[in-house]
């Protein structure tokens, strides 16, 4: 059994290397695998109500994530228009998703863990985790989910903007600066004149923030201030290199 | 202890208790809780730091500018008192942040950059889980008084304990997920914030008056007033 330290530097060490969002996806869902005593792991993104799987580990789980997706039930579903975690220690105990309970169990799933990944409470995709065993996770597995959900936030944000990491993409870039500086209150301030300002969601504002960022070489902080000091708006349309007003 | 001031402080425990009660709002509580620590006790300006499962810490509350970018340097840096508290559980007071350079180096400068001599770091605890930190800031060096200390330890008691009550509700089976959504809440607060800024032309400090004001009028929580304002929805530009 591995300890909390181990399964934090595992996950984080994760998310950070060559090939971009979807390389990184598929590192987190294996270290997921890995770590958190689960037998698969997938990790999809939720644009216009749609999901597209990004990253994949472990065997039977992409059956698990599209049966969702076609049967249009189940956790993943769930926990996405909910925002909130759904857990179910035994999918044998539980009548909510009939026609996904008995498809999954077909392929010997019994345990299933489904987290948003959100930005400013918005989804911007979902964590699967699933068993062959039943029962709860534990605290460290818990602890360790949550955080695998956290830094999941940094692959997806990458795919919606691919390009906006190029320049970046092979610096050992260390993860919790990044969320860190995401999670500042004038960057959330910032992304919310965004989304008044372009009529688009969170996520996307959150992106279009980020790109600005990496284009120009600052901080997400100064960007976010000068943005709030309209002192920098950002195009309408995906060019944010242009000059400023 | 003046007559008055102690009127002030059994009206805030009181007010605090009866919202303990039923139905919690986290985050409306942990911002007045702050409001009223600045208020109540011998200091400038107060910050809430709360661990999210991860161990990382976010800020949750602060009642002035200067607070909250101190409390997001030490965030950031890995560097202060406020930290050091959480990590160790145990109070941590700085008296004159001048004779503390060596401690932390950095720290020290930006705390009297941004005009503050004095520091109180209180733990927020829930039997041996550690939770976060409360952070007391002062412009002039000085220790705080053992009275303010434990009034201090009692209003961070009860943020402690909102949160556990909020753990217990159907939506969070546990700490760990009613902590996850604190943090979460506060996001989305800051998102609101710049919604309202930008639709209502004024500032981030007014847009979150006009969103507390409007959750109290409407008896609704503060986090769901702010969740409608990003997904869209429009406050009454007049509800002042």
């Amino acid at each position: 059994m591995v300890d909390g330290d181990e399964v934090r530097a595992g996950l984080t060490a994760a998310v950070v290397g060559p090939g971009g969002g979807g390389a990184a996806a598929d590192r987190l869902c294996a270290a997921g695998v890995d770590l958190l005593a689960v037998d698969g792991a997938s990790l999809a993104l939720v644009s216009g109500g749609a999901f597209y799987s990004v990253g994949l580990a472990g065997a039977g789980i992409s059956a698990v994530d599209e049966l969702q997706f076609t049967l249009g039930e189940g956790p993943c579903l769930d926990a996405v228009n909910s925002s909130a975690p759904v857990l179910v220690a035994e999918l044998n105990d539980t009548h909510r998703w009939p026609a996904f309970a008995a498809a999954a169990s077909q392929l010997g799933v019994r345990a299933v863990f489904a987290l948003p990944v959100t930005v400013a409470g918005f989804p911007v995709g979902v964590l699967t985790l699933c068993r062959h065993r039943p029962g709860r996770l534990t605290r460290v597995t818990a602890t360790g989910a949550f955080l695998a959900v956290e830094l999941a936030v940094l692959p997806l944000l990458d795919v919606m903007g691919t390009d906006m990491r190029a320049a970046v993409n092979d610096v050992g870039s260390p993860a919790w600066d990044e969320l860190g500086s995401m999670m500042r209150s004038e960057v959330y301030q910032a992304t919310g004149v965004l989304i008044a300002q372009l009529g688009v969601p969170p996520a996307e504002a959150m992106v279009r923030l980020r790109a600005h960022a990496f284009a120009t070489g600052a901080t997400l902080s100064d960007v976010a201030y000068r943005i709030l000091d309209h002192d920098l708006y950002l195009d309408d349309d995906a060019d944010d290199n242009r000059p400023e007003e | 202890m003046t007559d008055q001031r102690e009127k002030d402080i059994i009206e805030s425990f009181i007010g605090f208790a009866d919202r303990l009660i039923d139905d919690v709002d986290v985050l409306a509580l942990t911002t007045e809780l702050a409001a009223d620590c600045a208020r109540l006790l011998d200091v400038e300006a107060v910050g809430l730091l709360l661990a999210d499962p991860a161990g990382v810490l976010h800020l949750l509350a602060a009642t002035s500018e200067e607070a909250r970018k101190l409390e997001a340097f030490q965030l950031q840096r890995d560097e202060g008192p406020c930290l050091d508290c959480y990590q160790t559980g145990e109070p941590v007071s700085v008296a004159d942040l001048r004779t503390e350079t060596q401690r932390w180096p950095r720290f020290a400068g930006v705390a009297e950059e941004q005009g503050f001599r004095s520091v109180h770091a209180i733990p927020m605890r829930l039997r041996t889980d550690r939770l976060g930190a409360l952070g007391l800031f002062g412009t002039s060096p000085g220790t705080l008084k053992d009275a303010d200390l434990k009034l201090a330890q009692g209003l961070a008691h009860v943020a402690s304990i909102a949160i556990v009550h909020a753990a217990n509700t159907p939506e969070h089976s546990d700490v760990l997920t009613a902590l996850r959504a604190a943090v979460t809440a506060r996001s989305v607060l800051e998102t609101a914030k710049g919604v309202i800024a930008q639709t209502q032309h004024v500032d981030t400090q007014e847009a979150f008056r006009r969103m507390r004001d409007y959750a109290h009028l409407h008896h609704q929580h503060l986090a769901d007033v702010a969740r409608a304002v990003v997904s869209g929805q429009t406050l009454p530009a007049t509800t002042r």
